[in-house]
């Protein structure tokens, strides 16, 4: 049986190597998701511990243990920490980075012994720090020796440049506590034999805060443990702190779950967990899972349609298959092989041809992961980071799961056509039946379920973004209403396609030529076989469509928002110190700081100063003082550095300022504001500054929008909804309000040249001694933006289906209509003998590519472009973030729209190709013996 | 000689086998006479099909000329060669070769739009008038899936018939037929040629058959082994 199976196999190997691509294609596809999914959340891991590095200044991923040993018998309890750090790093199985040791003793008085005219008390603890050496470069004299011993018995100590000088130490003088002795009740000596300076200011052995070090003095850890802990322990107060530092850069997202329990175990139920304290690293663990379970629930939603569609594709191949062997199907059972016999047969094809494809299929999506992993935008990728792409578990259970699908796909349909025998079959060729979609109104159906779902969501909108705000997932019907629409509306077309194609060739009935003749002829009564790559041309045009649009708007939008919330290139506000007089009191002045500096900062373009004050009131209104925005700017150069959308305005930005310009104390107020106190041009207001003083000017305009402000906030509460808050602004004179206020700190609001870097920026900041209060740099928030794992998930997601669903909708196309032209083979004898030409045989091609191809990637742009304007502004609702502040648009680039035509149209083309070729290499005088045997 | 539709000189036909060749046609003559209805007789292998191949130009012969009313085929292009089948001739073959997406009425006017036979009653009427000639008048609207083996035949043979061609070339058209069929289709074949002026080169191995061509064209491992006695003899009965 095995032997026919292989045989068989190889009879077909045409038909076979098309499975065998389906296969692998399902397999790739199915594994690159996690793969994928598995790389970008490592990524994201490790991105999130370098920004809690860079944002902290600690190591992330440390615990810390501290104990106070004090007159510790026996010294048990010290032991039994030393023991515990190193079964630390197993338990959370992660590599060691650094493990520190640090003992101090406490505080205690000591002095010199040397004569010394400073009568001041002096005070140090005796410490001793693992791996000290690896972190200090010594400024003057030695590191402490071997012994830790100097000759004459006095401990060998290390001290850092802030205690020598605090202290007035001297190096190589020996020191002496005052009442603190050793166990055997000596003096306890101390000789400073070097001074030491952190040897990288960054370096995270470094835990102390300022100050901390002023009074240490380290001496050999060695000594320090023979000395006073042990058997000795119980004469001394020692302050103990552990540091287990993991090298997080080996941590993946797959340990988190085991690293999160651990956590839980160790700060909660283990029998250290009163000593044990890891506050940083629970937060990451708790950001990153949020944020992991928010980006998996999303990014799993938005694969469904792919996976639909590759299961749908191997059971039109499968089908195509069982379609050309139902012959010899019936034949083999009319011949008395059980079922039994000729589904195993199916099953051993199937089993090869799984078993192949995943052999070549994991491979192959592991290369589609990278490609993911490099998608920037849709369609849109660059390879110059590349994703650490590795095989996990879990890709083993998608690959395993893609391997049983294809194998139900590949030998289900065995199952129905082996109860046909011959005569069934003769009886079923007769028998135009229809679609079993058709009969049950599917189309219709999946088109009523999607209309609820948007009817539903679009008036659950508010409640929605929410939720989402509140850090939920992504509703899944969402999705699925626009997945159902896209599907729905395919469906219908293919319902309505065949009746519009017969209106076509009644017009011209007698008049087409052959050519054109047969071809509508053989859609019309043939058409029901294509429906199912057509409804794949048109889903993967749509998607493709309605997903580029969706990747579009939410990474234009969150741009788009960064560019407005942060108003223009860079923000900067400096210290502000107030002038107090000889009693301490501020007298209401400021010393203004250097302005010089901002003229020779090579990088700013141009600048301004602006008033920028939320704690402003408005005075003197009904229900009484109003807290407002207050901005006070130079219109004209305030115009160069900013700029606001007119669509969101109503009429042109710089309308607005021109008017301001005019006025020498014109208000700009918003538009909220005036709703809310009734307000209209030509009102007086007042508005105050505490502390500072009170002016008033005349309202000339309302305004939706402005640079950098924000209508509403949005916060969340502790009980997790989200509170909306009006805010308003009043814009007025910069130079008015300084001179009617009185002296205001300003805030430098610049444009950057071309190109300038942001470390030039930071060495700026550095040379000048500039302490700021608000620093916001718009090329770095954009970065961030476009770097988040959301926006980059979704993105390689959406661009990862596409390629997918365009790959499927590519090779099914090409074997669907190989298979096609095969089994038409003696048609094309026939008409090829009785004379048609090759020309005309071209034609007949191209036709049925229009009526199949052409028209189902109409469809699909239509289609498309619906889903995406019924849809895409529900879903962009699930990318919102509190600091939304621009309404969301709709945004389609022209550019992805040629991309999609220009992929698929070379997608047709190389399978017009190949069609092409294929029929005229076809031997007509062989095609016509088809029928012989 | 010019009231000869097919010549035949001294045709051969090579085909390259492992080792060498294999020479399916050695040095054939034969001609088909305007009007008449001719069976081209042999064995399963005797070179058959390999010379109706090459009458009706879809194969070219290894050395010999063939002339189809006077023109030597091998002068023409592909293109003229095609036009000469669409217009010229009528093709039956053994396999039953109508077209599955159209009706029996379509199939047969389709080789009229081939030939580039204007639209109008006039075709219908012809298509009709071919369909009744072979007895399917009553199943003109029949999908081929839904008429028997001889039935579909029928449908070809009038389909052939229907642009009044030349020559019509039937290739085993017999074959899946039953006798009784397989004799009337021949019978059918004899009047045409007559009273359509067709000429007609129908191969088989039925020797129930021949009594109704007006010669035969005997061929056996390639080679032509009838004579002209048995043609006579043939005409006559």
């Amino acid at each position: 049986m095995l032997g026919i199976s292989l045989l068989k196999m190889w009879h077909k190997k045409w038909m076979n190597l098309s499975l065998l691509l389906g296969c692998i294609l399902l397999v790739a596809t199915a594994v690159s998701f996690p793969l994928y999914q598995e790389a970008a959340y490592d990524r994201m891991l490790q991105d999130e511990f370098n920004y809690f590095l860079s944002s902290r200044g600690e190591w992330p991923a440390q615990l810390n243990m501290s104990i106070v040993s004090k007159k510790d018998k026996g010294g048990a309890s010290i032991s039994a920490m030393e023991e515990l750090l190193p079964d630390v790093y197993d338990d959370f199985g992660v590599k060691e980075k650094e493990t520190i040791y640090y003992y101090a003793l406490q505080r205690n008085g000591i002095h010199s012994e040397m004569l010394r005219n400073d009568a001041e008390d002096l005070y140090a603890k005796l410490a001793a720090k693992t791996g000290i050496e690896d972190h200090v470069r010594m400024v003057s004299g030695e590191m402490y020796s071997q012994s830790g011993l100097t000759e004459d018995g006095a401990i060998e100590v290390v001290i850092s440049q802030d205690c020598m000088v605090k202290q007035g130490y001297i190096l190589g003088e020996t020191i002496c506590f005052d009442a603190l002795t050793t166990y055997e009740n000596e003096p306890l000596r101390l000789y400073i034999k070097g001074v030491f300076d952190k040897s990288d200011e960054g370096d995270f052995y470094w835990m102390e805060k300022q100050g901390e070090l002023n009074e240490v003095c380290f001496m050999n850890m060695d000594l320090f443990r023979s000395m006073f802990t042990g058997e000795k322990a119980g004469g001394f107060s020692i302050n103990c702190y552990y540091y287990a530092m993991f090298d997080y850069n080996s941590l993946k997202a797959s340990d988190m779950g085991r690293i999160s329990n651990m956590m839980d175990y160790y700060l909660y139920d283990s029998d250290y967990s009163s000593v044990i304290d890891s506050p940083l690293l629970a937060e990451l663990i708790e950001d990153y899972n949020n944020k992991h379970s928010r980006i998996s629930a999303t990014l799993i939603i938005l694969q469904i349609p792919v996976l639909i569609m590759l299961a749908a594709f191997l059971l039109m191949i499968s089908g195509q298959m069982y379609e050309m062997e139902r012959n010899e199907i019936s034949v083999i059972k009319s011949r008395g092989s059980s079922r039994a016999q000729i589904f195993r047969m199916y099953l051993f094809q199937g089993v090869v041809l799984v078993i192949g494809g995943a052999a070549l299929g994991i491979p192959l999506g592991m290369a589609m992961s990278r490609l993911l992993g490099a998608a920037r935008n849709f369609l849109i990728f660059d390879f110059s980071e590349k994703l650490a792409v590795r095989f996990t578990p879990f890709a083993a259970i998608y690959a395993g799961g893609a391997m049983l699908l294809g194998l139900v796909c590949l030998t289900v349909p065995a199952i129905r056509h082996s109860r046909v025998s011959i005569v069934n079959l003769k009886q079923q060729k007769a028998l135009k039946k229809k679609s079993f979609w058709e009969k049950i109104f599917l189309d219709v159906i999946c088109i009523a379920i999607a209309g609820y779902g948007y009817y539903n969501f679009r008036r659950n909108s508010a409640s929605m973004a929410e939720s989402v705000l509140t850090g939920k997932a992504l509703d899944p019907l969402l999705y699925l209403s626009s997945s159902l629409m896209i599907i729905g509306l395919g469906l219908l077309f293919l319902r309505l396609q065949p009746l519009i194609l017969k209106l076509i060739f009644t017009i011209g009935k007698k008049r087409w030529k052959p050519a054109a003749f047969v071809s509508f002829m053989e859609n019309v009564k043939n058409g029901r076989k294509q429906q199912l790559i057509m409804l794949f041309l048109i889903m993967t045009v749509s998607l493709g469509m309605y997903h580029s649009a969706v990747a579009r708007t939410i990474v234009e939008n969150t741009i788009r928002n960064t560019d407005y919330k942060d108003g223009c290139d860079l923000v900067l506000k400096e210290v502000w110190t107030a002038i107090t007089d000889s009693n301490g009191a501020a007298t209401g002045g400021y010393v203004v700081p250097d302005m010089e500096k901002y003229v020779s900062a090579d990088f700013i373009d141009s600048y301004t100063k602006v008033i920028n004050l939320d704690s402003a009131k408005v005075t003197g209104v009904q229900g009484g003082d109003v807290n407002v925005r207050l901005m006070g700017i130079n219109t004209k150069e305030f115009g160069r550095i900013t700029y606001v959308d007119k669509r969101l305005l109503g009429k042109h930005y710089y309308e607005y300022l021109n008017e301001l310009a005019v006025s020498e104390n014109g208000l700009i107020v918003s538009s909220n504001f005036r709703d809310k106190l009734g307000l209209k041009v030509g009102d007086t207001i007042s508005y105050s500054v505490s502390n500072v003083g009170s002016a008033s000017g005349v309202i000339i305009d309302f305004i939706d929008y402005f640079p950098a402000y924000a209508p509403e906030t949005m916060t969340q509460k502790p009980d997790g909804t989200v509170d909306t808050e009006a805010n308003y602004i009043v814009i007025g004179h910069y130079d008015y309000m300084s001179g009617k206020l009185g002296q205001v700190p300003y805030e430098i609001w610049a444009s950057l040249k071309k190109n300038a870097d942001e470390n030039a920026i930071y060495d700026w900041i550095r040379e000048n001694d500039v302490r700021l209060t608000k620093y916001i740099n718009r090329v770095k928030d954009l970065d961030d933006a476009r770097s988040d794992p959301l926006l980059q998930g979704t993105n390689g997601v959406l661009t990862m289906g596409f390629v997918v669903t365009l790959l499927l909708c590519g090779v099914g196309y090409l074997i669907y209509w190989i298979m096609a032209l095969k089994e038409r083979e003696l048609v094309f004898g026939v008409l090829r003998a009785s004379g048609f030409h090759k020309k005309e045989l071209f034609h007949m091609l191209i036709n049925e590519q229009i009526f199949c191809g052409l028209f189902s990637i109409l469809a699909g742009f239509g289609i498309g472009k619906l889903t995406s304007f019924l849809f895409v502004p529900i879903l962009q609702k699930a990318y919102a973030t509190t600091d939304q502040i621009l309404p969301m648009t709709l945004i389609t680039n022209q550019w992805d729209l040629i991309r999609l035509i220009a992929v698929i149209v070379t997608m047709m083309t190389a399978c017009l190709a190949f069609l092409t070729v294929m029929l005229f290499r076809m031997n007509v005088a062989k095609a016509l013996k088809l029928g012989e045997e | 000689m010019s009231n000869n539709v097919i010549e035949v000189q001294n045709v051969s036909r090579a085909f390259p086998v492992p080792g060498g060749e294999f020479w399916a046609l050695k040095k054939i003559n034969a001609e088909v006479p305007e009007g008449s209805f001719v069976i081209l007789k042999g064995r399963s292998g005797s070179g058959k099909t390999t010379l109706l191949n090459l009458i009706c130009t879809l194969d070219k012969p290894t050395e010999g000329i063939i002339k189809i009313d006077g023109t030597d085929v091998s002068t023409l292009s592909d293109y003229e060669k095609e036009e000469m089948r669409r217009s010229k001739m009528g093709f039956v073959f053994q396999s039953v070769s109508l077209i599955p997406s159209l009706n029996a009425f379509q199939n047969v006017e389709f080789s009229m739009r081939m030939a580039g036979i204007k639209p109008g009653r006039e075709r219908d009427a012809r298509v009709e008038e071919c369909l009744r000639l072979v007895g399917l008048g009553n199943r003109m609207t029949h999908m081929p899936a839904e008429m028997s083996g001889g039935e579909q035949q029928r449908v070809a043979i009038a389909r052939a018939l229907a642009h009044k061609p030349r020559l019509l070339l039937a290739d085993e058209p017999t074959a899946e037929l039953d006798s009784a069929m397989a004799a009337r289709v021949a019978q059918l074949f004899g009047e045409m040629s007559k009273k359509e002026g067709i000429s007609i080169l129908m191969t088989t191995h039925d020797v129930g058959l021949m009594g109704a061509a007006d010669f035969l064209i005997e061929l056996e491992n390639g080679e032509r082994i009838d004579d002209r006695k048995e043609k006579e003899s043939g005409s006559e009965s």
